[in-house]
């Protein structure tokens, strides 16, 4: 009888041994992933005190998803966000609005009220400054953050065995950053997407979602491209099961970092999953009501000069205060 | 002795029992989005004719049933078009250009037509979408146009040089509208010695409801550098044109709803001049690419899985295409990758 309990528990604990080795990697990921703190860059003290309180269960919530481009060329924590979308998910309604800023956007920047585009609020005083910056122009709260580099989408979509991208034009570029690749950061490349649909992997998607020179609409088409692309990576993300965690975790493990536990990116994968194409609203501040000036420079920076009253009343919509 | 090794061998039983755990997880992933190699699968449809595809970067003859690859050099091809006699007009990509070989039906170099192959990347060019006049003697292709006064501008223009001698002076058929919206691609010679083809711009209209919003736009130009004919409206928002054997129908690929990403396998009637109505024979997710049946009846096109739009591109089939009631969307191929970019070629 105790051998065979004996036998029993080795063999269970055996068995539980594979399966913690099969998840170790997604553990560990998800450990280094979530629940970072929104600290201020280098010690600094916090812009705010923090995200705004989060939300009960349930509740709608709304997270600002940062990108960085550059991640290559400059330290961790002090790269400009060209990548800023806020991101409004109601978890009972399964309703999720994506609203892309402008990163040329020229505003005071956290709570000191200088001003400067809001790409450099992150690389200024890391997501504590972005947040503060955000929450203060566009009158919004923001409960959490999370930050994605460039490499770390990559290896996503190659993990996804690669995504449906609806290219809406020929996308031309002959100064694109050629900066995965090479050994230069700063070397530049020419690309060409064809348009329609089509099956793109890893560094077709982000050049797709990254390329921004031939548009006129610059860097505002680009934010379509990039909400466009987490749709897309979500559609193709809907197939991936348990056993897929680690390959994925493992991918994102020095590429995201988000203020969200692990319980409540858990939660969220479910709500994710639930929410269906129809169910997603794509915002993106295009055209002549939102700026007073469609291209201005200062300082030889090409910049945005907001009007705020169209902006207001267009997050208004999106983003009840209440 | 005997209960020492019997441990010793329920140990070792128990590591390769959490091994085996450890394995079969691994085997538990998820795969329903990879794709096999066309020649380990076999068409669900047995089409009349040879079809040739692309998928990751190899060109395969589809003849019944089976999927062969053809012997053509180890480039990186990524778009086929028919060539006279037969041929094969084709598309190899490089890092930052592409050039255009004939290819004769078994994948041999006939010869290389467009070639780019400066060291200086910025002087190569991309070139796509080849197609040869009716009469054999032009081939259309597009090129990218880089604006002097400003070297982000980059558009694609349709040019013209002769079939025989193409390293000649390129005749410039279109002139991209200075919007910088891509430019104008897929060309279709016309027996009369005009092109259709797909021009790319944006709603500049301030405050209009669809501002900013990117748009194709089918139109006709009778001779290089006139302004184009509108053939569709920028609301129907259509592309990659295809012209039946005929001359008689064209098919097109249209996307009216562009926040939901999906497009649709329209056609319409041409008399030369004008379109008639757009009538929709597929309602995607993602159509691309159509392709007439030799015969003129039937659209061969890509398109994702009709329930999964995230899926891989197959070949699908509208049997009675021009029918007044056309025919429900056949799946010609399974668990495949083909490059959505590259229509099929249908030859008899």
């Amino acid at each position: 009888m105790l051998v065979a309990a004996l036998l029993v528990l080795g063999f269970g604990l055996s068995g539980v041994s594979g399966v913690v080795a099969y998840f170790l990697p997604a553990i560990s990921a998800a450990l280094n992933i979530t629940g970072h703190t929104t600290p201020g860059k280098g010690g600094h003290p916090l812009a705010s005190p923090s995200t705004s309180p989060a939300p009960s269960s349930n509740q709608p919530f709304t997270v600002l998803l940062l990108g960085s481009d550059n991640d290559t060329k400059f330290q961790a924590d002090d790269v400009l966000t060209q990548t800023m979308i806020l991101v409004r998910i109601n978890p009972e309604t399964k309703a999720v609005v994506m609203f892309s800023i402008p990163r040329d956007l020229w505003v005071p920047i956290g709570d000191t009220g200088s001003l400067a585009k809001i790409d450099a609020a992150y690389a200024d005083g890391g997501a504590a400054e972005a947040i503060s910056t955000v929450e203060n122009n566009f009158d919004v709260n923001v409960n959490y953050w999370v930050w994605i580099g460039l490499g770390g989408l990559v290896r996503v979509v190659n993990d996804l065995h690669d995504v449906n991208i609806v290219a809406q034009m020929p996308i031309l570029d002959d100064e694109y950053p050629y900066d995965l690749n090479g050994s230069n950061p700063y070397d530049q490349a020419r690309i060409a997407i064809l348009p329609g649909p089509q099956r793109a992997a890893g560094v077709a998607a982000l050049e797709y979602a990254r390329s921004r020179h031939g548009d006129v609409l610059s860097d505002i088409a680009r934010s379509q491209k990039q909400q466009q692309l987490l749709l897309d990576i979500k559609a193709s993300a809907n197939d991936v099961g348990l056993a897929d965690v680690p390959n994925i975790a493992n991918s994102l493990g020095d590429a995201v970092k988000t203020d969200m536990s692990i319980t409540q990116v858990a939660s969220l994968l479910p709500v994710a999953k639930a929410v269906g194409d129809g169910q997603v609203k794509q915002v993106v501040m295009v055209g002549s009501p939102y700026f007073s000036s469609p291209s201005y420079q200062i300082d030889g920076q090409d910049v945005l000069l907001p009007d705020w009253s169209a902006i207001h009343g267009l997050v208004s919509q999106y983003f009840p205060t209440s | 002795m005997r209960r020492f090794l019997a441990t010793v061998a329920t140990l070792a039983l128990m590591a390769l029992f959490g091994f085996a755990v450890y394995s079969v997880l691994g085997t538990l992933k998820s795969n329903k989005h990879n794709s096999e190699k066309p020649t380990a699968t076999q068409a669900l449809i047995d089409l009349p004719g040879t079809v040739y595809v692309v998928q990751e970067g190899v060109i395969y003859r589809l003849n019944n049933l089976h999927f062969t690859p053809l012997k053509a050099p180890k480039f990186d091809w990524v778009q086929v078009e028919p060539g006279p006699n037969g041929d094969i007009l084709a598309v190899a990509y490089a890092p930052m250009y592409s050039n255009v070989y004939l290819l004769s039906s078994s994948g041999q170099v006939i010869r290389q037509l467009l070639s780019e192959s400066s060291s200086q990347y910025f002087q190569n060019h991309w070139a796509y979408y080849p197609r040869v006049s009716p009469n054999g003697s032009t081939l259309f292709y597009v090129s990218d146009w880089v604006d002097p006064n400003s070297a982000y501008n980059v558009d694609f223009q349709i040019q013209a040089v002769p079939f025989a001698n193409p390293s000649a002076r390129a005749v410039v058929w279109s002139e991209p509208y200075l919007h910088y919206q891509g430019g104008d691609v897929e060309p279709i010679p016309l027996a009369n010695g005009g092109i259709i083809y797909t021009k790319y711009d944006i709603n500049d209209q301030a405050g209009s409801p669809d501002e900013g919003a990117t748009y194709g736009q089918l139109v006709y130009a009778s001779s290089p550098g006139v302004t184009p004919v509108q053939l569709t409206t920028p609301a129907e928002n259509c592309s990659e044109p295809a012209l039946s054997p005929s001359g008689t129908e064209i098919a097109m690929i249209c996307s009216s709803n562009i926040s939901l990403q999906t497009s649709t396998l329209d056609i319409a009637s041409w008399n030369g001049t004008t379109l008639g109505p757009l009538v929709e024979i597929s309602d995607g997710p993602l159509a691309s690419s159509p392709t007439w049946a030799p015969d003129g009846k039937s659209v061969l096109y890509l398109n994702t899985l009709l329930t999964d739009k995230s899926s891989p591109f197959q070949l699908w089939w509208v049997p009675h295409a021009t029918a007044k009631k056309p025919g429900a969307p056949e799946q010609v191929t399974a668990q495949l990758n083909f490059t959505a970019t590259s229509p099929p070629i249908w030859n008899s």
